[in-house]
């Protein structure tokens, strides 16, 4: 056993005694985690995933130890309002790749068997919801969520709401792509505000949220420039990391923190040496804690992570001068709403802006949207001549996966795009 | 024709525009199409669907866009699809005033397509016309609740229950209570479609919407006496809505999860048969005994025999008329249930000495129950296992059998009389089969296995559930030269942990009285071969946090039960004939 699994095996005793006390203990070694990479930092990572690193443990101790203080919240909604109510969001997603980081997903996985819900679920929701029901995670004051992207979120948030009697706000995002669309939910954007003073008894001055939206633009120019410079350039690539972009061009949008990162990715892809490493692009999340994969793709020199779409749609320039309306341009343009085709058109369009070799489509155990969108965004990037692999994975739960099918699937996909340029 | 998959449709538009309407949620001879461009872990509904507009030839279709799962088949079927009208209707997850009228404006937009696409015209007075109540029946009925059910297995449940059953599920229970005089009086189409949406939004939700503590309303009907529940794989809303009311739902609740596809029906039988025992609405007849039979049993006593027809092993149990065991037989199952049967029975009259015409009553229990030609009348497993531990240990509550094909967690009451049960039967993980696989890859006998996992020493977690992916992990392991009796240990407590799930899922056993401090005045039970596994119990023991009572005739008890079935059938008869 290596010291993140028997932290794990004695966090599980502890649980089942006494779970403020394991809360309290994985909050140490997170805390334990932060200051050691202050003195002994990852020096593979480049300073923005450095930085994204420390911003997001910090989001996710205080979840566990301050709840108080902090905002449960689907991935898609904007994180805008919630900086400006001086609210500290946390996704479920997020939460739970932490937990699966610290190898206990599994643990959680079989709280939810055993209560019952099915096993095809996606696994990030049932680590979480495991998580709260076995009292490791406390709940927060208030929730917000949304339909946008998945069902996970349909499910999660309405248990927790009425099981915890926690209120919550629900966004609803139209299917179409319309001005129509954008003011239907910029009137509930609207209304969030509201229920957001009412609960923090704060003000939130329409100013103040403009400012940050124009902050959003900022950080999503700034991204946009690092990504072009991706053709070129190329730095470390690290699964983990990659999945930092997910977080900070949504719940921390408008935020100084998602500005700083992606002020500081453009800087780190301005002073990366120019390479020939192989580019793929990631569609959806990665799967970070496959052994076998870690060890062959985590840092490799050859193969480069060149962008992901989960990331990269959510910054886009919205109207900064309406900020209602430009938060709520974010939620209906955003790939996961609407139509797999828009999905496909533009991981074709992204994949032209990195120079990607080919592109992994990964479809996470559990993700109907991505799932069933899978063999239309494959076929848009074949017919463009870019080629694509479905690769079927979990992305929180290593044991639902076949850890060497999943390398070899990989490796003979990286095979075949070193041996297309060879021949080019 | 329109077809159409939710309840929430627009029926009522269709019908001003003279068209009829058809629910699409048949059962495909195959999924040959689906296949080639629909991915395995969509839900089993979506491929079906795929696969029966190629099918029937269907021409228009109208989706909604109630799950992840339909979004994508609407974007399948718009790529590949070869349909003249097919749409996707938004539709709103609350029935809030905003989202009401939204779903208005959307109802228009539907309305205009449709318009442009036919060049029919809209007729109001049909569309008024058209509307009907579907209200819940005055009358005792099982409930079908959960996702869509395909006919075939609604009749199944009709006629294993004998009772009215009332479509609850997603595309069941349509009831529009519609504001008729309003819409009739409505000024303009603005006013009349806004009406419209209110009725179509106000139904019993489905519990993808928003609001489903409305959903409630079903549970509390004072003429639901037992509910059918269905989910399909990867069909996660309802599996989640089963999860939280299994514990609160007053009636018999038997949860039944298909892949869609006609395969499952047969297995199914045995629970919703078994579902139908506990809420008493099926005799369990057997032949009646002919005069001189009466005449014989009164003048020099009876026997009556069970017999338990498994996937691995058939098993007959002969009581004479106190009860008492007079022979018992286990033999593999080979050549056929009946060919098995018949062998199984013959050497236990054998061993016992009496002639089989002495037998008046042999009740069948087991997945072979149906093809066998001897019996005089049959007892699901479920039923039989329950009466057998009863008999055997009178204080079990709770009855784990780990079989063949599937494990079972039954739950009776003072009486040994069901009161509820689940099953493990769509995947091998946590059954004997698995263990079989199991030992298979370590290259050791059943025994060998249950022997050598006693020894273990350092603690193995086995991740996969998939039987498939553990076998290539035990494997790997073997590989690394990692100790067998701890492999083996890990693989215990892998199963303990699925059939401790299912145990789990029962709920607390009644009142508050001890669930026993040793494995004598335990009352959990563990039956079948699989009890005999020393390992196993061991780990289930663990997980479970309970002792487990074992009895030597464990492997007996389906059998059992039955032969006890089959002499109070002839206790009772003799008893009406006097």
């Amino acid at each position: 056993m290596d010291v993140r699994q028997s932290f794990a095996a004695f966090l599980q005793k502890t649980l089942e005694k006494n779970p403020a006390a394991a809360r309290q203990i994985l909050a140490a070694g997170y805390r334990a985690f932060l200051a050691y990479g202050k003195v002994h930092p990852d020096k593979r990572l480049s300073p923005a995933k450095r930085y994204a690193s420390d911003e997001v443990m910090k989001c996710i101790i205080r979840a566990l130890t301050k709840p108080e203080e902090c905002c449960m919240a689907s991935l898609f909604v904007p994180g805008e309002l919630l900086a400006a109510a001086g609210v500290n969001p946390y996704s479920v997603e997020a939460l739970s790749c932490y937990l699966a980081g610290t190898s206990l997903e599994k643990v959680f996985l079989d709280v939810t068997s055993r209560e019952g819900f099915p096993d095809t679920m996606c696994s990030f929701h049932r680590v979480f919801l495991g998580a709260s029901d076995s009292e490791l995670v406390r709940m927060p004051p208030f929730m917000v969520y949304t339909n946008l992207a998945c069902d996970g979120n349909m499910m999660t948030f309405p248990y927790l709401k009425e099981k915890r009697e926690i209120p919550a706000f629900y966004i609803e995002v139209p299917w179409e792509k319309n001005e129509d669309a954008v003011q239907y939910v910029r009137g509930q954007l609207v209304e969030l505000k509201a229920f957001l003073c009412d609960l923090t008894k704060k003000t939130i001055e329409d100013e103040a949220l403009a400012d940050l939206v124009a902050g959003s633009n900022r950080a999503s120019f700034d991204y946009m420039r690092a990504l072009s410079l991706q053709k070129t350039h190329t730095l470390p690539s690290m699964m983990t990391a990659e999945m930092y972009g997910i977080f900070m061009s949504r719940i921390f949008s408008g935020t100084k923190t998602a500005e700083t990162y992606a002020k500081m990715y453009l800087q780190d892809m301005e002073q990366a040496p120019a390479s020939d490493a192989i580019r793929i692009n990631w569609v959806h999340m990665f799967p970070f804690m496959q052994p076998s994969l870690r060890q062959w793709l985590n840092f490799s020199p050859d193969i480069c992570l060149a962008a992901n779409d989960l990331s990269a749609d959510g910054f886009r320039i919205v109207d900064e001068n309406d900020p209602f309306r430009g938060m709520a341009q974010r939620m209906v343009y955003s790939i996961f709403n609407g139509s797999a085709t828009d999905r496909a058109d533009y991981n074709v369009a992204l994949a032209k802006k990195t120079g990607a070799d080919g592109v992994v489509i990964f479809s996470h155990w559990g993700c109907r949207v991505t799932i069933g969108a899978a063999g239309i965004i494959r076929d848009a990037l074949e017919d463009a001549k870019i080629p694509a692999i479905i690769l079927d994975g979990d992305g929180c739960n290593p044991g639902n996966t076949p850890d060497g099918q999943i390398l070899t699937r990989t490796q003979a996909f990286v095979e075949m795009l070193q041996q297309k340029r060879e021949h080019q | 024709m329109i077809s159409y998959v939710c309840k929430y449709t627009p029926l009522e538009l269709f019908a001003g525009f003279g068209e009829s309407v058809s629910p699409l949620n048949q059962l495909p001879k195959t999924i040959g199409k689906a296949d080639k461009i629909a991915p395995s872990n969509l839900c089993g509904f979506s491929r079906s669907l795929i696969e029966l507009v190629e099918e029937q030839g269907v021409r228009n279709l109208i989706l909604t866009n109630c799950c992840d799962s339909m979004r994508r088949v609407y974007d399948i079927l718009k790529a590949k699809g070869n349909l003249d009208f097919l749409y996707l209707l938004d539709l709103p997850r609350t029935d809030e005033e905003c989202q009401v009228d939204r779903f208005a404006d959307r109802l228009l937009a539907l309305k205009k397509a449709y318009e442009e696409h036919t060049k029919k015209t809209f007729d109001r007075a049909a569309f008024l016309a058209s509307f009907t109540r579907n209200q819940l029946p005055q009358e005792p009925y099982v409930g079908i609740l959960g996702v869509r059910a395909f006919p075939e297995l609604e009749e199944e449940i009709r006629r294993s229950t004998g009772k009215k059953t009332v479509n609850l599920t997603c595309l069941g229970s349509r009831d529009l209570s519609s504001d008729l005089a309003g819409m009739a009086a409505a000024p303009d189409e603005k006013t009349l479609f806004r009406l419209y949406a209110q009725a179509l939004l106000s139904q019993l939700p489905c519990y993808r919407m928003n609001n489903h503590t409305r959903r409630e309303k079903i549970f509390l009907d004072d003429n639901l006496v037992g509910i059918v529940y269905h989910t399909i794989q990867f069909c996660d809303y309802y599996g989640f809505e089963y999860a939280q009311i299994k514990n609160r739902v007053q009636v018999p609740l038997l949860k039944i999860e298909t892949d869609y596809t006609g395969q499952s029906l047969g297995q199914l039988r045995t629970r919703i048969e078994a579902f139908a025992e506990t809420i008493g609405v099926m005799e369990k007849k057997g032949a009646a005994l002919t005069g001189e039979q009466r005449h014989m049993a009164e003048r020099e006593g009876y026997f009556g025999a069970g017999i338990d027809s498994g996937s691995t092993s058939t098993d007959v149990v002969i009581l004479d008329k106190d009860r008492q065991i007079v022979a018992s037989r286990i033999v593999p199952t080979g050549g056929g249930a009946n060919v098995s049967a018949e062998k199984c029975l013959q050497m236990a009259l054998d061993d016992a000495g009496i002639p089989r015409e002495k037998v008046l009553q042999i009740v069948t229990t087991g997945y072979g129950r149906a093809y066998l030609g001897e019996g005089d009348g049959s007892v699901t497993e479920i039923t039989c296992h329950a009466h057998g531990a009863h008999f055997l240990h009178p204080i079990v509550r709770t009855i784990i059998d780990i079989g063949g094909q599937d494990s079972k967690a039954i739950r009776v009451d003072e009486n040994g009389n069901v009161t509820n049960f689940l099953m493990n039967d769509k995947c091998a993980a946590g059954t004997g089969r698995f263990l079989e696989m199991m030992a298979g890859a370590l290259g050791l006998s059943i025994e060998e296995m249950a022997k050598n996992g006693l020894s273990w020493n350092e603690e193995i977690t086995i991740s996969s559930m998939c039987t498939v992916f553990a076998e290539s992990e035990v494997v790997s392991l073997v590989a690394q030269n990692r100790a067998v009796p701890d492999i083996i240990h890990g693989l215990n407590r892998s199963i303990a942990q699925r059939v401790g799930a299912l145990a789990n899922r029962l709920g607390p056993e009644d009142g508050n009285r001890s669930t026993g401090s040793t494995r004598d005045d335990a009352t959990l039970m563990m039956t079948g071969g699989v009890a005999r596994n020393e390992g196993i119990v061991r780990a289930l023991e663990e997980n479970l946090h309970r002792p487990i009572y074992i009895s030597e005739k464990a492997q007996l008890c389906g059998a059992l039960g039955a032969a006890l079935f089959a002499v109070e059938r002839i206790e009772k008869d003799l008893k009406e004939s006097k």
